[in-house]
């Protein structure tokens, strides 16, 4: 039972990790950059849900809505005001920007809100469900974690695959020049998926705050790099490998923890991460396409 | 005119690849521009496409300047390119590459446009479901021409459509572009094939070193000494 207990936590932490990680995905996929600010964009969101619901008291409904639509502007944002003037910059040049802002956020935070951590009261109540008889206790908070990750990897299949913008923004990940001449708005894709990614980032930081209710400005920082890890394991650029990546390092940093050493449980994380990438360089899902003669 | 182009600049950097091109495609016609390989053909297109920014000169289409427009607003107003290396999503379903061409048609129901290009190229339709990235090169050719006919254009500019395909496809691309001007779609091409694409077009211009050297009705210059020189090997 202990087992199958860590097994759960392990796929509830993983479904975060998935969720912030197909933002990283999908910016990487369609804008080709590591958006290194992504993981304080999960914690600026995580901060406008806990000012609703603990500050002005509002219902929890209303801080997830806020916090998205935050997210979602700082998102799109961020890519108009730091990444678009460096679209045609060498790779290095975005990627310490991504940095840059990634501390300009981190420091607002701490100028704004100070470095006190915040109790961030679970959005589900600190309710379970009890089965077996009270032998295994799955949280409210681990039940809506993961329901909320099925419902994204649904709804963002159903998007890539079946709408007019998300087919777009695979013509444009692939090629932006083609996908320009068809007629698409390159840039507007590009915001779109920024937009997306940032409000996923605004869920994933309320999910991650009510199963760990310390709220700092360095809230969304490891969480961050360990979402990253998860794309660059599961094939970055790949939406279900971001998917798999995440959950499977959940469960494996769960069970680090509990079946080896808790303090060497991220090692572990990232020794498997070496070990997939030694064996399959472009991650599990990870594809590299060959251009036909 | 359906297209002029006065007086273009374009440079890489520092090369000075396009030096002052004039050109013009009247309404119905099929026009090409042949040259060697490094004329800068490809960047006139591309210019024109607006993928790439002139330093100099204008291009007036159906009589608006569009040189400062950006490239998607120009395929809205009827300017469709293939581009060199045909470029098709290759992850993307041979169907879901025919919507893409369409991209600026909002709304409007596609699947008129694509019986058309399962008309025009009928092993489409039979791999309508396949992944692109698995058509064969002569395959790949046909999709990006009809993708490119999707949005429906008024002017449709081709670049090296030959390119890199067996003798037998080339006669068969050519015939295709042959049909879609019969369908009235007026035709720029870019070709490094002369001798095909001066059989199929009624004018063309002969570029050297980024200039016009030059110009007239197709079959004068087929026959005229110095092109065939220099192009069609003889």
């Amino acid at each position: 039972m202990a087992f199958l207990s860590h097994l759960i936590s392990g796929v509830s932490l993983g479904s975060i990790y998935a969720i912030i990680a197909l933002g990283y995905t999908m910016v990487y996929g369609i804008a080709k950059m590591l958006n290194f600010a992504h993981g304080d964009v999960i914690m600026v969101g995580a901060y406008s849900c806990f000012f609703m619901v603990s500050r002005y008291e509002l219902p929890a409904v209303v801080g997830v809505v806020v916090a998205m639509v935050v997210c979602t502007i700082l998102g799109v944002t961020i890519e108009r005001l730091a990444y678009r003037p460096l679209r045609q910059a060498p790779a290095l040049a975005v990627l310490i920007t991504a940095i840059g802002v990634s501390y300009f956020l981190q420091n607002s935070a701490l100028l704004l809100w100070t470095s006190n951590p915040k109790v961030f009261p679970s959005i589900v109540g600190n309710g379970s469900l009890k089965l077996f008889d009270g032998q295994l206790s799955i949280s409210y908070t681990a039940l809506l974690t993961v329901v909320t990750c099925i419902i994204i990897m649904m709804a963002l299949t159903w998007f890539t695959s079946k709408t007019r913008m998300g087919k777009a923004m695979r013509a444009v990940s692939e090629d932006k020049g083609a996908a320009q001449l068809m007629g698409i708005n390159v840039n507007a894709t590009i915001s779109m998926v920024f937009a997306i990614g940032s409000a996923l980032a605004a869920i994933a930081g309320i999910l991650l705050c009510s199963a760990y209710p310390t709220l700092s400005p360095t809230t969304g920082s490891m969480p961050g790099i360990k979402a990253f890890t998860a794309a660059v394991f599961g094939g970055i650029g790949s939406i279900p490998g971001a998917m798999i990546g995440g959950i499977l390092l959940g469960v494996i940093e769960i069970f680090g923890k509990a079946y080896i050493s808790t303090q060497l449980s991220d090692a572990i994380v990232f020794l498997v991460l070496i070990v997939v990438l030694l064996v399959r360089p472009t991650g599990l899902l990870g594809k590299s396409v060959q251009e036909k003669v | 005119m359906m297209l002029k182009v006065s007086d273009l600049h374009v440079y890489y950097g520092a090369i000075h690849a396009v030096k002052g091109i004039s050109l013009e495609v009247n309404e119905g016609e099929i026009v090409t521009l042949i040259g060697a390989n490094g004329a800068g053909k490809s960047t006139v297109l591309q210019t024109i496409s607006g993928l790439l920014r002139p330093r100099t000169g204008s291009i007036t289409f159906l009589d608006d300047d569009i040189t400062a427009l950006v490239p998607h607003k120009r395929v809205e107003r009827g300017l469709a390119q293939v581009p060199e290396g045909r470029r098709i999503f290759l992850s993307l379903t041979v169907a879901e590459n025919l919507e893409m061409g369409a991209y600026t048609q909002r709304g409007a129901d596609t699947s008129v446009g694509m019986e058309r290009a399962f008309t025009l190229f009928p092993r489409l339709k039979e791999r309508r479901k396949q992944v692109a990235g698995t058509l064969s090169g002569g395959e790949q050719q046909m999709l990006a021409m009809g993708r490119a006919l999707m949005s429906s254009p008024k002017l449709l500019m081709l670049d090296e459509p030959s390119m890199g395909l067996a003798p037998i496809l080339v006669e068969q691309i050519f015939s295709n572009i042959v049909d879609m001007n019969a369908d009235g779609t007026t035709i720029l091409l870019v070709e490094q094939n002369a001798q095909m694409a001066l059989s199929i077009a009624g004018r063309a211009y002969v570029l050297e070193t980024g200039q016009i050297v030059m110009q007239g009705e197709a079959a004068e210059l087929s026959d005229n000494e110095q092109v065939k020189r220099a192009y069609l090997g003889g």
